[in-house]
């Protein structure tokens, strides 16, 4: 490593609060990947996806599960039961504070399915120490975290896999090799909903925060407030101070199959409506339709299904409109239309893309090759971009235009304004 | 007992607010020019017509009713209206025309044979409310109406005299149903030849009074209350301040409006389209709020909003 790298990376840790324990984060470039071949992975958030990343990972040979970190001790110790429950024998060091595991040099990988805010910095710091990571959707809470990310995560060289788990399914893989195949023609239109919104929550009093749960660190760089239960666990989702509602924890699992087998790009327009809830401090969506221009595409989100045959009876879809023909589909089913004839596939168009280990199983394998997993950084970031931009645009109700080769908006120094959000002190965003 | 406890309670409350000038026309606009339709849409291309300051029911049978152009939820109307022999019409309030459930109508109806109940007469509303004190309802002589919205509150009055006070949240038939809408007359209802004419048609908007706007916020219905949200959105700047002191308040539901209000505000005003000098007054009200805001919460979203206009 060059002298003029070290000490940017010094600072650059230095900026990020790291240094926990006092020693100088320094690593070569060299992977801790064990000689025995083995993994040695750690979990950060560990609430019903945190406890999914346990039993996922933990169920591979290759994988050491070593470290297990929660801001709520009683999440924590349920966790290592769990852990226990589905690898006995494990023996696995448990923390409140993740900066604990990010100074561990003895581990390789860490997964992270915290609240959405936590997102970014977590894997930056990851990254920084030489981890690679496994990250919940949505990626980041906001667009300038997701180009951060991808800054750190090039300089540092570690390896980023987005926990959409659907995207290695059979299903994804079909529907893209048959619009890849060209039957249906161009796809000049795609339509995506997602049923259901977020519900108000109530208007809960404010409550002194539970003796297990660090409240400040579970708000991290998010901006203070009073705790009350529906702002935590299982439901911070619906606030926009932590999350962005269902439509963006919905988003990515159903744009994704729009990015796999089309991947729009030359987004130039968004154009959100839809209104809050009423009867909540809940503050995202209860609804929200988008209207997005790309190059040569259109697409369209919609909370109710589009008035297309057997849309109706699915909660999450995509709708695929080419000149020939259309396709619609879901996690696990599809339905291809030419002309008057319906069928659910096309034998004759060939297995082009090969087909999917598994997502984390993936993802391990890029631990080990160093090649870019199936659902990585770049493609992620591309992927999620769209959702926190209509987000902007429904906040502040009006069409939106973006240049995509500056990263900002046009003529809306509000709408840019929204792309960030300084961290509450002491956390920072760190920069190359 | 109880009820009639009620009753006199509501009425002193009407009382103290009619002598504090609602029996004057300060605050009231008219509706209606005397001169043609501006303001207003028909129905049907032949249901009302201007005469000599005359808005006159032209057609018959449903349909030919007008609507305003406008919707209103709290306010107070005024009119004059005069009915034929068997005349049949009445005001609409709260309506949509695209559904008909939404809304109720204030009947206007001379004596019919056979004999209305008080839940279909003058003043009723319509099928939902009797009249507890009915007016008299002879026909070819001008009476004036007050309907009052104010929030659950629908009080109407015809020269003068109380006729009907309802506590909407009370009235079954009309739950769930939106507090805002068009405000209409209905067309001739009975036969050919028989009409109903208004003058005079006056409304104080109470949702463009920044006072009225803001105990909306405390309104324990939400509907209600998301539209004294997007009443205050409407009002702007001069509801930064009053909305900033909701923040620390006590009262979570008036808190979470607020702040959801001061959002659209700041965001309405940071919209290119819209001319800088009401960026600045948005601007202005901002910062005269962070300097007199005690939280620290408070203080950081009011200055975290500030960002969406900075200069």
């Amino acid at each position: 490593m060059k002298s003029a790298e070290k000490i940017s990376r010094r600072k650059f840790i230095r900026n990020s609060g790291m240094g926990l324990l006092g020693f100088p984060l320094l690593y070569n470039a060299t992977w801790n990947v064990a000689p025995s071949d083995r993994i040695r992975v750690a979990h950060v958030g560990l609430g019903g996806m945190g406890n999914q990343h346990i039993r996922w990972f933990s169920g591979f040979t290759d994988v050491e599960t070593v470290a297990l970190c929660d801001v709520d001790q009683s999440r924590l110790a349920a966790a290592a039961k769990n852990l226990s429950g589905f690898k006995p024998g494990s023996k696995v060091d448990t923390y409140e504070d993740f900066r604990y595991i990010i100074d561990r040099k003895d581990i390789d990988a860490i997964t992270c399915a915290t609240p959405d805010h936590w997102h970014a910095l977590i894997a930056i710091m990851a990254f920084g120490s030489g981890k690679d990571v496994y990250g919940e959707k949505p990626l980041s809470l906001f667009v300038e975290e997701g180009y951060k990310m991808r800054n750190l995560r090039e300089y540092n060289g570690s390896v980023f896999q987005l926990g959409t788990q659907i995207h290695a399914g059979e299903n994804y893989h079909r529907v893209a090799e048959i619009i890849q195949s060209g039957i249906l023609g161009k796809i000049h239109t795609v339509r995506l909903w997602k049923t259901g919104g977020s519900p108000g929550l109530g208007f809960p009093l404010n409550e002194t925060p539970p003796v297990t749960l660090d409240w400040d660190m579970w708000l991290g760089p998010a901006p203070w407030s009073e705790y009350t239960p529906v702002r935590c666990h299982r439901t911070y989702r619906h606030f926009f101070d932590y999350s962005g509602g269902v439509f963006a924890d919905f988003w990515c699992h159903i744009a994704d199959i729009m990015f796999m087998s089309v991947h729009p790009e030359g987004l130039s327009t968004i154009e959100a409506r839809g209104e809050v809830p009423d009867d909540g401090i809940a503050d995202t969506p209860k609804w929200i339709d988008v209207d997005f221009k790309f190059k040569n595409l259109n697409v369209y989100w919609t909370t109710n299904p589009p008035a297309v045959p057997g849309a109706d009876k699915m909660h999450i879809g995509a709708h695929f409109e080419g000149e020939n023909g259309t396709i619609t589909c879901d996690y696990t089913t599809k339905t291809i239309k030419i002309g008057n004839e319906v069928t659910a596939d096309i034998p004759e168009v060939p297995k082009t893309i090969s087909r999917s280990p598994g997502h984390q199983r993936n993802f391990l394998d890029a631990v080990k090759t160093r090649n870019l997993p199936e659902s990585h950084l770049d493609y992620a970031q591309e992927m999620t971009l769209p959702m926190h931009l209509a987000l902007i645009s429904f906040r502040l109700k009006r069409r939106l235009k973006w240049d995509s080769q500056n990263r900002q908006f046009w003529d809306d120094p509000a709408a840019n304004f929204l792309l960030t959000r300084n961290y509450r002190t002491p956390w920072t965003l760190p920069s190359v | 007992m109880a009820k009639m406890k009620k009753y006199i309670l509501i009425s002193c409350i009407i009382l103290l607010f009619s002598s504090s000038g609602l029996s004057q026309n300060r605050d009231f606009v008219p509706l209606f020019n005397g001169r043609d339709l501006t303001n207003w849409v028909l129905a049907a291309p032949e249901g009302f017509e201007v005469i000599l300051g005359e808005m006159i029911t032209r057609s018959y049978g449903p349909g030919t009713d007008i609507f305003t152009a406008k919707s209103y939820g709290n306010f107070i109307l005024r009119l004059e209206f005069l009915l034929s022999e068997v005349g049949n019409s009445g005001v609409f309030i709260w309506r949509n025309p695209a559904i008909q459930s939404n809304g109720f109508e204030v009947q206007l109806l001379a004596p019919w044979t056979p004999w209305r109940p008080d839940l279909y007469c003058t003043g009723s509303l319509y099928g939902h409310v009797a009249v507890s004190n009915r007016p008299d309802e002879t026909p070819g002589i001008w009476y004036s109406m007050e309907i009052t919205c104010d929030r659950e509150l629908v009080t109407v009055s015809v020269n003068g005299e109380i006729t009907t006070i309802a506590d909407i949240d009370t009235v079954e038939t009309l739950a769930g149903k939106p507090f805002t809408g068009l405000i209409g007359l209905q067309g001739n209802h009975g036969a050919k030849g028989q009409y109903a004419k208004f003058r005079n048609i006056y409304i104080r908007d109470l949702d463009a009074e920044p006072d009225y706007v803001l105990k909306g916020f405390h309104d324990k219905n939400d509907q209600r209350r998301k539209l004294a949200r997007i009443a205050a959105v409407n009002l702007g700047a001069e509801m930064i301040q009053p909305l900033a002191g909701l923040l620390s308040s006590e009262n979570t539901a008036a808190r979470s409006s607020a702040r959801q209000a001061l959002f659209d505000i700041v965001a309405r005003a940071s919209d290119p389209e819209n001319p800088e000098n009401s960026r600045a007054k948005v601007r202005s009200a901002m910062n005269k709020s962070i300097q007199v805001s005690s939280t620290e919460t408070t203080v950081n979203y009011l200055e975290w909003l500030s960002g969406l206009i900075a200069e």
